[in-house]
């Protein structure tokens, strides 16, 4: 029988073997949807924004994201064979932060008739009707076979968000990831996207006006 | 959606459910009860009340999952939710 610590083990060599290929895979991607998303960049106003940055997952942050990915956060000792990272859609993934929701559409539209046999995986946050984010996975077959490639579209204030939650609590400590899934941590949560949300309705609400009251 | 998760937070907060968020399980110590994240996400609000509701003797673990976990998984659980 194995023990918990085996299947890690097992899996921190199997990321070190897929560790060249992660990092191919993030450095095509950025390059590849940053040349797509040329034509928008180039005709942004100054308040617009649209952002490319790709991250490989680390080592530690895989493993509890695959812990997390099975029912009860448990792995199964006695099937050490179930597990791979190769599960892991995003151990290479690129993320474009787009302001304001114009910009969001725009970006999105382009990257999905590029990457159209991808899969998509929209999330949805807080009490939004609609997907706050997209998500699309696949393999880029010129950097690599076995490792997939996520990209994510997300809402500037909700991606910097992210990150300020990211480094100042997850970052250090992988395993407090799953706190998010907490019912009252998603409320307080939700709070924060609905207020961001209405912060960006706004803005582009008195911006319209402008423009229109400019004419 | 937060909404949907609200009702049944609060139904399982009502039966004195706390949740474990390394495991990701809704448990409780009592009645021997635990609700795997995913299993109350698909279900609806009344048929997580009606596990909850479920005759339980309070001896040995009963695990409310998607897909019933294996021994393993559930020897581990028991070994670290007490």
């Amino acid at each position: 029988m194995t023990d918990n610590r085996a299947i890690e083990d097992h899996l921190r060599e199997e990321y070190f073997r897929l560790l060249p290929d992660i990092r191919r895979v993030a450095e095509y991607l950025e390059a590849e949807v940053k040349y797509f998303l040329l034509p928008i960049r180039r005709k942004l106003d100054r308040y617009e924004q649209v952002v490319v940055t790709s991250r490989v997952k680390d080592c530690d942050s895989a493993l509890e994201k695959l812990r997390r990915k099975q029912e009860g956060a448990t792995f199964d000792t006695e099937q050490p064979t179930l597990y791979t990272l190769r599960d892991l859609s995003d151990l290479a993934g690129v993320r474009v932060l787009a302001f304001p929701s114009g910009r969001f559409a725009e970006v999105d539209d382009e990257i999905r008739k590029r990457f159209e046999s991808w899969e998509a995986d929209p999330i949805s946050l807080g009490e939004a009707e609609t997907a706050l984010v997209h998500r699309y996975s696949g393999y880029c077959r010129e950097a690599s076979d076995s490792v997939r490639g996520e990209i994510q579209i997300v809402p500037m204030l909700i991606g910097l968000f992210w990150e300020v939650e990211h480094s100042a609590i997850y970052k250090p400590s992988p395993d407090l990831k799953s706190v998010a899934t907490d019912p009252e941590m998603r409320q307080c949560a939700s709070k924060v996207y609905e207020a961001l949300r209405d912060f960006e309705r706004q803005f582009e609400f008195l911006l319209g006006d402008q423009k229109l009251g400019n004419r | 959606m937060v909404q949907a998760i609200d009702g049944k937070w609060k139904i399982l907060r009502e039966a004195e459910y706390t949740y474990d968020f390394r495991r990701m399980v809704y448990l409780n110590r009592r009645t021997k009860k635990v609700f795997s994240f995913e299993f109350v996400e698909d279900h609806s609000e009344s048929e997580v009340q009606r596990c909850i509701d479920e005759p339980s003797n309070g001896a040995e673990w009963r695990f409310y999952f998607n897909s019933p976990p294996s021994a393993s998984v559930q020897r581990e659980l028991e070994n670290v939710l007490g």
